[in-house]
């Protein structure tokens, strides 16, 4: 019997894992909480190296950090009203 | 059944042996020998070494130290209290060396090699396989395209990533139990053997990703949906979120494989710890234990990053779907969410 014509990334879950399922279900989430994290984590280690090239010890990080933080809470809700607008 | 249980005692009885030598000579200079032994047991070294059985000599062979200068005296060894030390990558100097570890992972490449030329060579005009090597061999084989490749990345692209879950799952695994051999190290528990492993996963994931969203769509994923003043911070963060997962990959399976080497070992040199024999009644039947259950995490561990591959290989397919229908992943968390009769509904516009 020939199979059914399937158009790109149409029915592809049906033979998922559930694991597969939930982590793909999951993703937007992970990377909406990642970029809160990850915010912070790039703008205390871009503060950082700030310091230590421009010698501006400790503004670099204080400053960085708030901006970082700002961004990546920032990128969270700008994902989660997205999902929000979605459901 | 009687054969293969006979041969894995001897395998461990030999095991016990080969890590036994050492100790009993280290026990005289102090017990903290024993860590020492176990440390330099699991670690990579420049020399291949190991105990001619039923004597205490010692045999090392020398492997070949290759170092590569980007400038000048780049690698130049410095004398430390371990010894010539010569400088890392971050001095300059590009350490190609031949390690044990090395030499092991060429084993298990020869013995993979060996064993699929030996199991795939069948004659063709039979439709069955014969023989219990060939039929082993293609229950693998079909578990990781079935249950791993198409399970977690999907009918249409699964069978396009089995070539390379396949190689990752059967190396891993000839590694894995290449260590519980006599005389032989086992690869996976180091950490840049491990890493290696999973950059492999990290590109094969990455080409996914453009192979479903176009190399446009790729790039506008890692600028994380935000305002362009905003890129300077988020491209950076969406990179740094990409090197999560094989951070993941090559922390567990090195940890894993350690681990279970430094149980034996420590278990083993309880005896010498102790300073009697009666402790081996307790040690050695614990020893044989956890060596069982090495053997049970060999496949596992093998099953597991071939898994976890898979899965990470899907989710950047499916995250690439999302953006060549430019919406950023949330229908399909949507979908899914509300459970398979969703999870269509959520693709149908797709």
């Amino acid at each position: 019997m020939a199979e059914e014509p399937r158009e790109k990334g149409g029915k592809e879950g049906d033979e998922l894992s559930p694991t597969a399922r939930q982590m793909q279900a999951a993703v937007p989430y992970i990377s909406a909480v990642w970029k809160m994290v990850g915010g912070a984590v790039v703008g205390v280690l871009g503060g950082l190296l700030m310091d230590r090239w421009l010698g501006t010890k400790p503004w670099g990080l204080v400053g960085l950090s708030v901006v970082g933080i700002v961004v990546g809470f920032y990128g969270f809700l700008h994902e989660m009203t997205r999902l929000g607008k979605k459901k | 059944m009687r054969k293969a249980m006979v041969l894995i005692a001897s395998l461990f009885a030999a095991s016990v042996y080969a890590a036994s030598a050492a100790p009993a000579e280290g026990a005289e200079h102090g017990k903290e020998d024993v860590a020492g032994y176990i440390l330099h047991h699991v670690a990579d070294s420049h020399e291949y070494e190991f105990e001619v059985p039923l004597s205490h000599d010692h045999v090392a062979i020398h492997l070949p130290e290759i170092y590569i200068p980007f400038h000048e005296g780049a690698c130049t060894p410095t004398m430390t209290d371990h010894g010539n030390v010569v400088p890392g990558i971050t001095q300059g100097c590009l350490d190609l060396s031949i390690t044990k570890h090395t030499v092991m992972m060429w084993v298990a490449t020869a013995l993979l090699l060996a064993t699929i030329f030996i199991w795939s060579n069948r004659d063709k005009s039979k439709l069955v396989p014969r023989g219990a090597g060939a039929n082993l061999f293609e229950m693998l084989v079909l578990f990781v395209r079935d249950e791993l490749a198409i399970k977690n990345i999907g009918k249409e692209e699964g069978p396009r990533y089995v070539p390379f879950l396949l190689t990752a799952f059967f190396f891993i695994l000839f590694m894995n139990l290449l260590g519980l051999f006599p005389w032989m190290a086992t690869a996976t528990g180091n950490i840049a053997v491990t890493c290696a492993l999973a950059i492999c996963t990290f590109i094969v994931t990455q080409i996914a990703g453009i192979r479903a969203a176009g190399l446009g769509g790729y790039l506008k994923h890692l600028t994380g949906g935000v305002h362009p003043l905003l890129w300077p911070i988020m491209i950076p963060v969406e990179i740094l979120g990409l090197f999560t997962k094989p951070f993941a990959l090559t922390m567990r399976l090195f940890a894993n494989m350690l681990a279970g080497h430094i149980v034996i070992f420590f278990l083993l040199g309880l005896i010498f710890l102790m300073g009697s024999a009666a402790v081996g009644l307790v040690a050695v039947p614990f020893a044989m234990g956890i060596y069982f259950l090495e053997l049970f995490v060999a496949f596992v561990q093998a099953y597991v990053f071939t898994m976890l591959s898979a899965l990470f290989i899907g989710m950047s397919v499916a995250m690439g779907h999302h953006h060549d229908h430019g919406d950023h992943g949330a229908d399909l968390g949507h979908g899914h969410a509300e459970g398979g009769a969703s999870h269509d509904h959520g693709r149908a516009h797709m």
